[in-house]
């Protein structure tokens, strides 16, 4: 897409202010981070050199130095600051400072900061249409876990499994942390299993960083099984939520068949009772023989008063 | 596109940002480089850039300057309106607003966020990234519907989707995000609804202008929510398994029932949710109160049973 001038413009005007403040910062990186062309950059900035106030002696000129593919701001006239922040752009902070809320901190300072910036960001005008509410489950060892992917170091954390219902520890070196629907999830290498794990970080009960590690990645290899489900239009839920594992979809009149490739049977079984009977298994013949034992003996433990 | 006009919006940006009192145009077309040519062809020139200035969102101040005569208009541009004030934030607010609009880097609102980082950067100079080593957002949405209903809601425009199979004209009022799916608020027919945003079908199709319709008065989105999230609590007594269902303990406080079994009492709502996570468990847990509860999942084990 050709920019306007408008658009030029203002991008232009926005250079001022960030070389300003990053001052010797290169055209490679000007060309990332405003997501044009190096040679873009560079004839912004030649424009830049024609600009400035009424009167347009070199005192009342824009002055920027460029030289070797880097560039520096002797004079930015009135260009000092950079424009304000755009009711987007506010939607984007205010909702991510109720996510770094959401987190919780074990330091309280840093909670009631974070909430009195959350209410300066209101007032600027972020959108009073939008609201985004985190799961609110408290993760108090999000930031420790933080700490230690940019230190690279492991940690050592008691993790409440709720596909084994039970507590297990572990030593894993941190990747990254991610929210996926409302949750946040911590992906990293285990090395008691020698593969990577995702982790739910609200079920890690405890935590702490230890020594660094390489990884020893001699992977082991899962085997996966070929599950097919029908899912009633109702749960579709399950669905939207798996969608990264499901392999294909097919539309019934009120159902859905779903062809998913488990690694996790444990997963599937608890899953499948869980939206009983909003999803049936149609193959294989075994699985769909030991869902209906499981629910059988649920079953059996309401009737046995 | 030619430079000069891109260096004509410039300078003119530049001139009423820099100026005390309000500019007339006479003083424009004189003192700023880039306007030329015949008296209606610089009117002409001013009115397409002074328009295209406020499209970008800059707002130009106006002001008759003789209340006798009409042509006779200033102009200026507040800084307060165009720019971020030097102190207008504290370093350490610098670093979590880095940290807020870092999260949504790689999602459907990774444009605005690079945006909002730029400006940021442009206040605090280079920040290091260890220290803002937060989590991102993974999101499953389609970034092209989250700025249409965005714009949709912010300029009161109606949209038109399709949507459990019909097709839905609608009067956006907001959007929120419930355990992290995109939800959209709207009139539609007379009431007010929410729209998963995954599951509308095909294209979100904006249909008419800016203003479209009048935003309900007695509307506010936060009203709404609470409402829907307030209808009454239920009180669930279960007997869980001894040493079973550790997510389930670490939420909720238990006493001791028998040798077997702990009592736990946990609070709902919504009824299908509660089942849901309860059935999780299998054999391990049982509902022993309220009987509508109990009787709900009986009849969907039977169900699932029976096939």
């Amino acid at each position: 897409m050709v920019d306007t001038a408008a658009i030029r413009a203002l991008r232009t005007m926005d250079l001022i202010p960030y070389i300003l403040e990053n001052p010797g910062v290169s055209i490679k990186s000007l060309s990332e981070r405003f997501s044009v062309t190096e040679k873009q950059i560079e004839s912004d900035l030649q424009l830049v050199f024609m600009c400035g106030l009424p009167g347009y002696t070199p005192y009342e000129l824009i002055d920027i130095i460029f030289e070797d593919g880097i560039v520096s701001v002797i004079d930015p006239q009135v260009l000092d600051k950079p424009r304000r922040f755009t009711k987007s752009e506010l939607i984007v902070i205010a909702l991510g400072l109720e996510i770094l809320i959401g987190i919780g901190s074990p330091n309280p300072e840093r909670n009631q900061k974070l909430k009195a910036l959350s209410e300066k960001i209101a007032k600027l005008g972020s959108s009073n249409s939008v609201s985004f509410t985190p799961s609110g489950n408290n993760s108090k060892y999000a930031e420790l876990i933080a700490e230690a992917i940019s230190k690279r170091r492991n940690i050592q954390i008691k993790y409440s499994s709720l596909v084994k219902d039970q507590i297990t520890d572990r030593e894993v070196s941190p990747q990254r942390l991610y929210f996926m629907n409302g949750n946040l999830y911590l992906s990293a290498f285990d090395y008691n299993k020698k593969a990577d794990r995702i982790f739910k970080v609200d079920l890690i009960v405890q935590c702490e960083i230890t020594g660094t590690k390489n990884n020893e990645a001699d992977e082991e290899t899962i085997e996966s099984l070929r599950v097919v489900l029908k899912v009633k239009k109702s749960h579709r839920n399950f669905i939207e939520r798996n969608s990264s594992i499901i392999s294909s979809v097919t539309e019934n009149k009120d159902s859905f068949n779903v062809n998913i490739d488990i690694s996790n049977i444990e997963w599937i079984r608890r899953s499948i009772l869980s939206n009983a009977p909003g999803i049936s298994v149609v193959s294989p013949e075994s699985l769909a023989n030991e869902m209906r034992q499981i629910a059988a003996s649920v079953l059996a433990l309401y009737q046995a008063e | 596109m030619s430079s000069q006009k891109t260096e004509r919006l410039i300078n003119l940006t530049l001139a009423l940002l820099a100026t005390k009192r309000y500019l007339t145009k006479s003083e424009i077309f004189k003192n700023v480089t880039g306007y030329s040519g015949s008296a209606e062809t610089m009117e002409r020139m001013f009115e397409r850039d002074k328009d295209e200035l406020r499209s970008m969102g800059i707002e130009i101040d106006v002001k008759a300057l003789d209340p006798l005569f009409e042509d006779d208009q200033g102009y200026l541009i507040r800084s307060e309106t165009f720019q971020l004030k030097g102190n207008e934030f504290a370093k350490d607010e610098l670093l979590y607003l880095t940290m807020a609009a870092n999260l949504w880097q790689s999602t459907a609102l990774g444009n605005d966020s690079k945006a909002a980082l730029l400006k940021i950067q442009s206040l605090s100079g280079p920040i290091e990234s260890d220290v803002v080593n937060t989590p991102e957002i993974r999101d499953s949405e389609n970034s092209s519907m989250l700025a249409t209903a965005f714009d949709a809601i912010e300029y009161s425009k109606i949209l038109t989707f399709q949507y459990n199979g019909s097709v839905r004209v609608v009067e956006p009022l907001g959007m929120y995000t419930k355990t992290g799916f995109w939800y959209l608020v709207a009139k539609d027919e007379n009431s007010f609804k929410s729209f998963k945003l995954l599951r509308i079908e095909g294209k979100l199709a904006i249909s008419g202008k800016h203003n479209g319709f009048k935003k309900p008065e007695n509307f506010d989105l936060m009203q709404y929510l609470e409402k829907m999230n307030r209808e009454e609590l239920v009180l669930a007594e279960i007997l869980v398994r001894k040493e079973q269902a550790f997510a389930l303990r670490s939420k909720y406080a238990v006493s001791e029932f028998d040798d077997d079994w702990d009592l736990m009492v946990l609070p709902y709502n919504y009824e299908p949710e509660i089942i849901e996570t309860l059935l999780w468990y299998g054999e391990n847990l049982f509902v022993l109160k309220p009987e509508s509860l109990r009787k709900s999942i009986k009849y969907f084990l039977k169900e699932f049973i029976d096939g």
